[in-house]
């Protein structure tokens, strides 16, 4: 059905084509004009504008009923009304788990930030690292130490107090001994040692790394675990430790510090949310946060289903990824009668791009090469690669495709990271400049209007995506299309999800694939799962382990070794403006390379019902489903009193 | 042969069948191409050393034919494994069981409840206009997808206000009191029920028209009706009777369909079923969830159409179980 829908929307894309506004007229690009200002044409998206900066958290002392005090925080919104619930959905299969610590999926790990504080997070406006547990925190000169004093009289939901020994074994035990999903383990791995943490008084607690490490502090954005909770249960095991919180436990076991906790999961129908009480944040007023009562997500397999949900008013709001670009202009004319407002978050952190398989070993399986020998030689070519990527009409794809809802990309981060090179310029479609690459390289178009290389070989390859995504699929049909105008024939074929990363990481039986990922806003080292030579998500040259399940890049190119050294150092830079020289040069590389050849990155929008009040979504303020851009969730307050026999 | 003994033979010969209906499931998922921890390995988050210890938890890594052995050894101590995610297969299954029960017991009761009846009366005033306008609305049943039939009742839905959109329970479901649970669930029934019961309308109704139109052809109504019966005892006591046969192994089917749940519009609509998850499972290569999904159907199959040729039996004296 998936597929059905995929070539209805199509057809649509097809139809719904008008003349292109805009774009390039004269071959040198304005370059007064970054991408990420780029006014939406055609629909009635609202331009960029993101609610004000209201400074950083303040300090607040909450007396408790018993009589003890609580450093919290204060809230930075308006004065709210307690009360109400709130109605969410989530778009997919729903939360696996309650237990973030296990959770390797946005959705289960969504939820984790909604119930779960942690020691530091990045301030949703100025994209900076701030204390939410820890009061403060200091870096030694050397930069090898960090020291966080926690805030005193933090409570857990069971009124048990939150201390340095939670944090400490939360490190030490389930992140350090890699319980649950070793990559929060992996991340803080410096050179393959975790960091020493130790306790120096009772709310201090020391991180100290071998060398300087930059991405320690993103590292360290994890949800803290109660101890008194979890020290029984690792007892027990591994084994045990995957299924602890899982869907089926009883909600009441759970014990969270974030602003709610699990009420009820209702399988594959929604989760329902409700107020921490001992939540350590006051409005200023004195009152206790979160204002909601209930936090409930909707599970929806289907995003057409999500939106008539909305419409019909059975949800509050469509958070960002559950507004697609085809719904943007239908949404927006129903904005007053159904009293809902749209917001543009700007451009998101994914990208969407298009590889060519690089590699040039052979199957130790089979014999054979991965890519026949001469297709190896054209993707090989770095004139080819710039070549196709000048033949892509970036803005037409934005147009026609993601109907206005998306930001040309042409560089390795995307425009929305505090990390983007402002240097890369765009480059509109030229044909004529991808002719003239192609015949430098030995291409030649001959009279039948096809290209062939210097060898004779008709230039054809295969290309793919992941069915059932209309943007990729809409992206694939204009790539092929455009590709023809070169003379090269490209065989278009989505196939599923999970049978294409088979393909691309395991097999490597794949020659053009048009694919997405998810980026980081803030540490772009992030990305070097991707970037590294050996890295797991190396895509366009995935190397496979060996026997030892070592990953050896002894064939990587001057270049990528070029990228290794810029991630390397990277990760040990701590001054910001260093950092971004290095990432900047890593960006430059990629940009002449082309080993992704970028496209478009959507822009995040959001519909939220105006009866939600201190709705603020920002930039850096993002996180996964649910908690989207609902960064301040627990000062988001209902306008109607609450308890109004609503709209079910 | 009676009754129970005929029933110990099937049991007994469904033991094999289930085997190899086993293997067979297994062999095919283990040679689709699909990755099924693809959703981690296209997570940029998610380090090499995650991944090694999923396929060590789930036993991805170990050669397919241990993987099985150790699937069906599971099996046999009542044990269905986890799923990749982590959960019990059996809870998972039995969330969803009932839901799904639910919504097809209730289905196929409509449609026997306006197919049966549609389906004589077609028959009975055949080639006249009402025969023409069910023939017309079984055309469409049978023609129409089923996903567009569900979102098409789900912009009814939207339009009038008149029926929830999706989903089974309301979000205030836990509040209200028992009578007030039985509306809101059946609320959320009438767009589903609705989908299912038009779409398997259509065989049904014509499968019955065509039987009772041969019946009725035969030489022993003619007969009836020379002797001077009157028409109703004619058509019910003696056409109706012969002509049910072949839909009492459509039943049979159906019974299996009863566990099987409807995926497309199960996800169109939201509904918390088990079609729903068993789609999501076989494309995600999810093995312990698709192999008990299958079994189920399996398991559900037979016996269907062990019921069916009992029913047959005692509806019909003729037929001989041996």
């Amino acid at each position: 059905m998936k597929r059905a829908i995929a070539t209805l929307a199509v057809l649509t894309v097809m139809v719904g084509c008008r003349p292109r506004p805009q774009t390039e007229q004269n071959g040198a690009t304005d370059h007064t004009k970054p991408t990420t200002q780029q006014p939406v044409e055609g629909n009635a998206l609202p331009s960029t504008v993101l609610a004000p900066d209201p400074g950083p958290f303040q300090g607040a002392e909450i007396k408790n009923a018993d009589g003890t005090i609580t450093e919290g925080l204060l809230s930075r919104g308006e004065v709210g009304k307690p009360g109400g619930t709130i109605k969410l959905s989530t778009f997919g299969g729903g939360p696996k788990t309650f237990n973030p610590w296990t959770a390797s999926d946005v959705e289960s790990s969504g939820f984790g930030y909604l119930m779960f504080e942690k020691l530091v997070d990045i301030d949703a406006w100025s994209g900076k690292y701030y204390g939410r547990l820890a009061k403060s925190f200091t870096v030694s000169p050397d930069n090898l130490a960090y020291t966080f004093t926690i805030r005193k009289g933090v409570k857990w939901s069971d009124g048990k107090p939150l201390t340095v020994d939670d944090v400490m074994y939360t490190f030490n035990e389930i992140i350090g001994k890699g319980y649950g999903n070793s990559s929060l383990r992996d991340v803080l791995l410096v050179r393959g040692k975790f960091p020493k943490i130790e306790k120096l008084d009772a709310d201090t607690v020391r991180f100290t790394t071998a060398e300087p490490f930059a991405p320690l502090l993103n590292g360290l954005v994890v949800p803290i675990a109660p101890k008194h909770i979890f020290e029984p249960q690792i007892k027990k095991g591994r084994k045990d430790f995957h299924g602890f919180w899982d869907q089926n436990t009883n909600p009441s076991n759970m014990v969270v510090s974030g602003p709610f906790k699990l009420k009820r999961y209702v399988a594959a129908q929604r989760v329902e949310l409700e107020r921490n009480p001992n939540y350590f944040m006051v409005d200023k007023d004195g009152k206790r946060l979160p204002y909601l009562d209930r936090f409930v997500v909707q599970i929806v397999p289907e995003q057409n289903t999500q939106l008539l949900k909305f419409l019909g008013k059975e949800l509050d709001m469509l958070d960002i990824r559950s507004v697609r670009g085809s719904d943007v202009a239908q949404l927006a004319t129903k904005q007053q009668a159904l009293n809902f407002s749209m917001h543009n978050l700007g451009p998101d952190d994914g990208s969407v791009f298009l590889i060519l398989n690089m590699a040039r070993r052979t199957n130790p399986k089979t014999k054979k090469p991965y890519v026949q020998t001469f297709k190896q030689e054209w993707f090989n070519n770095q004139k080819f690669r710039a070549a196709v990527s000048h033949a892509i009409d970036r803005q037409r794809i934005i147009d026609n495709v993601l109907k206005g809802v998306g930001t040309p990309l042409y560089t390795a981060e995307s425009p929305a990271g505090l990390f983007a090179n402002p240097d890369l310029k765009p480059y509109p479609q030229d044909l004529e400049y991808s002719a003239t690459l192609l015949k430098e390289a030995g291409f030649v178009k001959k009279d039948d209007g096809k290209l062939y290389d210097s060898k004779g070989h008709l230039v054809e390859f295969s290309l793919s995506t992941n069915a059932g995504n209309t943007t990729r699929d809409g992206i694939c049909v204009t790539i092929t299309d455009e590709l023809k105008k070169l003379g090269m024939k490209v065989n278009y074929q989505p196939v599923d999800f999970n049978m294409l990363i088979d393909k691309l990481e395991t097999s490597l039986d794949w020659e053009g694939v048009v694919m997405g990922l998810s980026g980081s806003r803030i540490e772009p080292y992030n990305g070097a799962n991707v970037w590294k030579s050996n890295g797991r998500l190396h895509m366009f040259d995935q190397r496979l382990p060996n026997d030892q399940g070592e990953v050896l890049a002894p064939d990587a190119r001057i270049w990528e070794k070029q990228i290794d050294e810029l991630f390397d150092k990277g990760a040990t830079t701590l001054e910001f403006d260093k950092r971004h020289a290095i990432f900047n040069e890593f960006q430059q590389i990629v940009f002449d390379q082309q080993p992704f050849i970028y496209i478009e990155s959507p822009l995040d929008v959001t519909a939220v019902r105006n009866t939600i009040a201190n709705y603020k979504p920002t930039k850096f303020g993002i996180f996964y489903t649910p908690m989207g851009s609902l960064h301040n969730v627990e000062e988001i307050y209902l306008k109607q009193p609450a308890g109004q026999p609503g709209a079910e | 042969m009676s009754i129970p003994v005929y029933m110990l033979k099937r049991v007994l010969q469904a033991i094999p069948l289930l085997f190899i209906i086993s293997i067979m499931s297994f062999v095919m998922l283990k040679m689709a191409p699909i990755d099924p921890l693809a959703h981690l390995r296209a997570n940029p988050a998610i380090s090499m050393s995650a991944i090694k210890e999923e396929e060590e938890r789930l036993g991805l890594n170990k050669p397919p034919v241990t993987q099985y052995g150790i699937w069906l050894a599971n099996l046999v101590t009542g044990n269905l494994g986890v799923s990749v995610q982590g959960a019990d297969v059996f809870i998972l299954l039995m969330q969803r069981a009932g839901n799904t029960m639910l919504l097809s017991s209730l289905s196929i009761l409509m449609t026997w409840l306006i197919a049966i009846p549609a389906g004589i009366y077609a028959a009975v005033y055949r080639g006249k206009i009402i025969d023409k306008v069910f023939g017309i609305i079984s055309a469409i049943g049978m023609s129409m997808p089923t996903f567009l039939l569900a979102l098409l009742l789900l912009m009814f839905a939207l339009a009038t206000g008149w029926f929830p959109i999706g989903g089974l329970t309301s979000q205030d479901y836990y509040d209200l009191d028992a009578f007030g649970q039985f509306l809101d669930i059946a609320h959320h029934l009438v767009i589903p029920v609705m989908v299912l019961t038009f779409v398997g309308l259509a065989g049904i109704q014509r499968q019955m028209r065509g039987n009772l139109l041969e019946v009725l052809r035969a030489e022993y109504v003619r007969t009836a009706r020379a002797k001077g019966l009157p028409e109703n005892v004619v058509l019910y006591r003696h056409a109706l009777r012969n002509a049910i046969n072949p839909l009492l192994t459509l039943f049979g089917f159906e019974f299996a369909a009863l566990l099987s749940g409807a995926a497309l519009t199960e996800t169109v609509l939201a509904y918390p079923g088990l079609g729903r998850l068993t789609l999501e499972a076989v494309l995600t290569k999810d093995m312990n969830l698709v192999m008990a999904s299958l079994m189920l159907g399996a398991v559900m199959l037979i016996l269907g159409n062990l019921i069916a040729d009992i029913l047959l039996k005692v509806a019909d004296p003729r037929i001989s179980l041996d």
